[in-house]
């Protein structure tokens, strides 16, 4: 019986060390590790909508995706538009950036798991520049209007989806937008 | 003492990956390129070298009984800070290794170390076990993380070297991994053999 608890007290006392040294630690990080997500988040924003200087969260009822305002001088100058289509392997979490006249502006992959080597592919500025440009009235099909990437249909499929979704849903704003 | 053999024989003669064929599941997914097996090189060297140090300090006030779950606690609080270091510090490479950075506590060359080493030898040679045992990983990583990366996609360090159409998408997938740890376990044991 004392054996038992001379153990469970030497564990016991492992373990308050053990979470003391982790409860610094997630102390000295945390700060920098949030700053880092929302740093490369407004980074990613900036990248796909050229020319905005501040983002702001909008809602348009009827949509599921995160849409964000993006302004210039006090002036909108179009929206980014963040979704997550399901790919070959998960999903293809994507921010696709639309200008005020609803068209395609830019857009970046921010987190897949797709195929390395296929699939990955979608990332590559050749693939991406055919979206550039399109708006809710044009035929976004792969292998017909989009180059799809060989050996990976289902990848481009994914993106393809979620630009018309990203399309649909600013549409959406435009409407129901005071 | 046998300090420099301690330290030594982690590097070839008892590479843990190409000899003792331990710790090859993190091998064979982060792999895919050279950049991912160097920071999962560092990771796992980091928590090698520390739990040796801790195991073999406190070797002689741990009770038989519950040693391995004295392990487990020593592993995995080197590993969570591992990864919020990492979170915080290098998030890019934190984003590529994703999942196996966690995944670093379950690594047999750890665990193994732990028991078969550190466990019952002062703690000097306990950090330089960690330390040789932590570059021969890095070693047959690295080397397998470089040869997927020529082959299968025409760089090396992310430095393109010739056109990727006509590299061999293969290398850098699945199969690859089998491949290339195949080939140089067969050369490894050639060269050990030679020497004997």
């Amino acid at each position: 019986m004392g054996r038992i608890i001379k153990l469970g007290l030497t564990l016991a006392i492992f373990c308050v060390i053990s979470a003391g040294m982790l409860a610094y630690v997630f102390i000295m990080t945390v700060p920098r590790i949030e700053a880092n997500a929302k740093a490369s988040f407004e980074g990613s924003l900036r990248e796909v909508l050229p020319g905005a200087e501040s983002f702001k969260n909008v809602v348009a009822p009827g949509t599921k995706s995160e849409i964000y305002e993006g302004y210039a001088g006090g002036q909108a100058v179009g929206l980014a538009v963040k979704v997550s289509p399901r790919g070959y392997s998960g999903e293809i979490v994507m921010l696709v950036g639309v200008d005020p006249e609803f068209r395609v502006k830019g857009m970046k992959i921010l987190n897949q798991r797709e195929t390395p080597g296929l699939g990955t592919n979608v990332e590559k500025p050749k693939f991406q520049k055919q979206f550039i440009g399109k708006g809710i009235k044009d035929a976004i099909e792969p292998k017909k209007d989009i180059d799809a990437i060989t050996g990976a249909t289902i990848s481009s499929r994914a993106v393809c989806d979620g630009v018309k979704t990203v399309l649909r849903d600013s549409d959406q704003y435009r409407k129901v937008k005071p | 003492m046998n300090l420099w053999k301690d330290f030594n024989q982690g590097i070839i003669r008892e590479n843990p990956v190409l000899r003792l064929m331990i710790g090859l599941c993190p091998v064979l997914a982060v792999s895919n390129n050279a950049i991912n097996a160097l920071g999962m090189s560092i990771a796992v060297a980091f928590v090698l070298i520390g739990s040796n140090f801790v195991v073999a300090l406190i070797r002689k006030m741990t009770p038989d009984e519950i040693r391995i779950p004295i392990f487990i606690i020593i592993i995995s609080t080197f590993v969570t800070i591992c990864d919020y270091v990492m979170q915080a510090y290098s998030p890019a490479l934190y984003q590529a290794l994703g999942v196996f950075v966690p995944l670093i506590v379950v690594n047999c060359i750890i665990l193994g170390r732990a028991e078969a080493f550190a466990y019952k030898n002062p703690v000097l040679n306990s950090v330089l076990d960690g330390v040789g045992m932590s570059l021969g990983f890095m070693l047959a990583l690295v080397s397998i993380g470089v040869i997927r990366e020529v082959l299968g996609a025409g760089s090396v360090f992310g430095f393109p070297l010739f056109d990727e159409r006509i590299a061999a998408t293969i290398m850098i997938l699945p199969p690859g991994a089998f491949i290339t740890i195949g080939v140089l376990m067969a050369l490894v044991n050639r060269m050990e053999n030679k020497v004997l």
